[in-house]
């Protein structure tokens, strides 16, 4: 994308990040959504689809998928337990994850199976580091979504 | 040293054939139990294919294909609904994400891939040219299209390439903004795509296509293609796939609310007559695809087309329609005499609004 060297993106405190994009708060329960940066990457949004709420995944397992471009992605889940509720409005209308990520644009509420996981998240520094590295190239591991 | 792929032809197959050995080829690249690979593909009998999330009842004609023997199946990949004949050559990567030379930003990725088939285009003698985001043109004109996704670490990106087409079964199978035109508009969408017949004059050998591309994607991707066939896994992994992508459960499976519904509306500008044919999801407020002609005259004269192709898929939303075309009309040089930006704007929202009291008529096409 051009001028993304330069560019801020929006990344709020008291959240935790995966490698994939997915940002999280968690409190009792956790709600996930994709970054700015993970928005601003996949494009336009067309269709976003979940998995049902009641949902049990692992870690890593796609809990959903995401088109843009004519390009299916996957929604991977950052930590494993169980889906509790999806966001129909963002299934709807996809157009609010690249407009609000942080807020209407969440993707679905989780109840975490095993908080030691919560280990594997970045923190906003780790995660502004993780950007800069794909921004560069210097990320060999980078996937594409 | 370059890296070695595997290049499989797997010939003529039927469309849930296809579609299931795509799933099977991305699934044995992502468990790395086969290389990377570039694979041809073709589709007898001819059959309409849907994208992953569409609805087929939205997009296909489906007594028509019953009533001529065409199947219908549903990609894994994104993108719009196609109508595939013999006379098309399918072409896909399946690779690992992680593959030195593939870039990792999708838009990057989805340029090397076209460039890649302009390049094996050149070879015989076409000048063909990458139109973001996903298609490659000759003259204007499209004459493959491409889409993709991933599983895991892998991905698979695959495109058509128009050998020798039925125009005329395409816009009866599919449902395109064009059942309510004349004539001279439907000439005019026929216009909008190509094949190598029209543009060389005659159909090259198949197997010579086949080389021309292969090399075109060896040297883009900077690779050494080796002939390869099935492996046993996939052939087991075949066995395992098929019955789903036999079934209507696969066929009819999104589980998106959406609809789709076509509108023209007419609008007068001083420099000539502009007529909007949308597809339009008022639900998801998307234009899924806009065909726009009129007796005014713009210079270059692809930039229509390339208009409409700002346009597919974006949002109807009255403030990013007059963005879309305010960013389009700024980023190109074009000249239409006495048709200024905000009349292109002023039309598509007639459409829009034409759409509205449709809707107030009960004329939606909603699926879920």
């Amino acid at each position: 994308m051009q001028g993304e060297k330069n560019k801020e993106w929006n990344i709020p405190r008291g959240l935790l990040f995966d490698s994939s994009d997915c940002w999280l708060k968690i409190t009792e329960e956790t709600v996930v959504g994709l970054t700015d940066y993970g928005q601003s990457n996949i494009g336009d949004i067309i269709y976003l689809d979940f998995v049902p709420a009641g949902t049990v995944v692992r870690r890593g397992d796609r809990c959903g998928s995401i088109e843009s471009g004519k390009w299916v992605g996957s929604l991977l889940a950052p930590i494993s337990g169980i889906i509790v509720e999806t966001n129909s409005e963002a299934k709807a209308d996809p157009h609010k994850v690249n407009t609000d990520p942080f807020g209407d644009g969440w993707l679905y509420r989780m109840e975490p199976a095993d908080r030691k996981e919560i280990t594997h998240l970045m923190n906003l520094d780790a995660y502004k580091a993780w950007i800069q590295e794909r921004i560069s190239g210097k990320a060999k591991d980078a996937e594409i979504l | 040293m370059k890296q070695i792929w595997r290049l499989l032809d797997t010939g003529e197959l039927p469309a849930a054939d296809n579609m299931a050995l795509e799933r099977v080829i991305l699934t044995a690249r992502s468990c790395n139990l086969i290389p990377n690979t570039l694979h041809f593909l073709q589709f007898s009998p001819h059959c309409a294919l849907v994208g992953y999330h569409q609805a087929v009842e939205l997009e296909i004609e489906e007594d028509y294909c019953r009533e001529h023997g065409i199947d219908i199946n549903r990609r894994i990949s994104g993108g719009g609904s196609i109508y595939m004949d013999e006379g098309q050559l399918g072409w896909e990567i399946f690779a690992l994400k992680n593959t030195p030379g593939i870039p990792k930003r999708l838009d990057d990725m989805y340029r090397l891939m076209c460039e890649s088939v302009v390049n094996g285009l050149s070879r015989m003698g076409i000048d063909a040219r990458y139109r973001p985001l996903n298609d490659i043109e000759v003259g204007g004109r499209k004459i493959s299209g491409t889409g993709g996704t991933e599983m895991g670490n892998a991905l698979l990106y695959h495109g058509t390439l128009l050998t020798d087409f039925n125009v005329d079964t395409m816009i009866a199978c599919l449902k395109l903004p064009l059942k309510k035109l004349e004539d001279k508009q439907i000439r005019s969408f026929k216009e909008r795509v190509t094949c190598l017949k029209e543009v060389l004059g005659y159909v090259p050998p198949l197997p010579d296509i086949k080389k021309a591309m292969a090399r075109g994607f060896a040297e883009v991707l900077n690779v050494e293609l080796m002939p390869g066939a099935l492996t046993g896994e996939e052939e087991t992994l075949m066995a395992g796939e098929l019955p789903k992508f036999r079934s209507a459960e696969w066929i009819r499976l999104p589980r998106v609310l959406q609809e789709s519904n076509l509108t023209v509306a007419d609008y007068k500008a001083p420099g000539g007559l502009i007529r909007v044919s949308l597809l339009i999801d008022h639900l998801r407020q998307r234009i899924k695809s806009a065909f726009i002609t009129g007796d005014f005259f713009a210079y270059p004269e692809r930039s229509i087309l390339d208009l409409e192709a700002a346009l597919k898929n974006s949002s109807s939303r009255p403030d990013d329609v007059r963005e879309t075309v305010r960013r389009f009309f700024a980023g190109n040089d074009v000249q239409i005499p006495g048709v200024v930006p905000d009349d292109f704007y002023q039309a598509l929202s007639l459409a829009i609004a034409v759409q509205s009291s449709n809707e107030n008529n009960g004329g939606n096409n909603a699926s879920r």
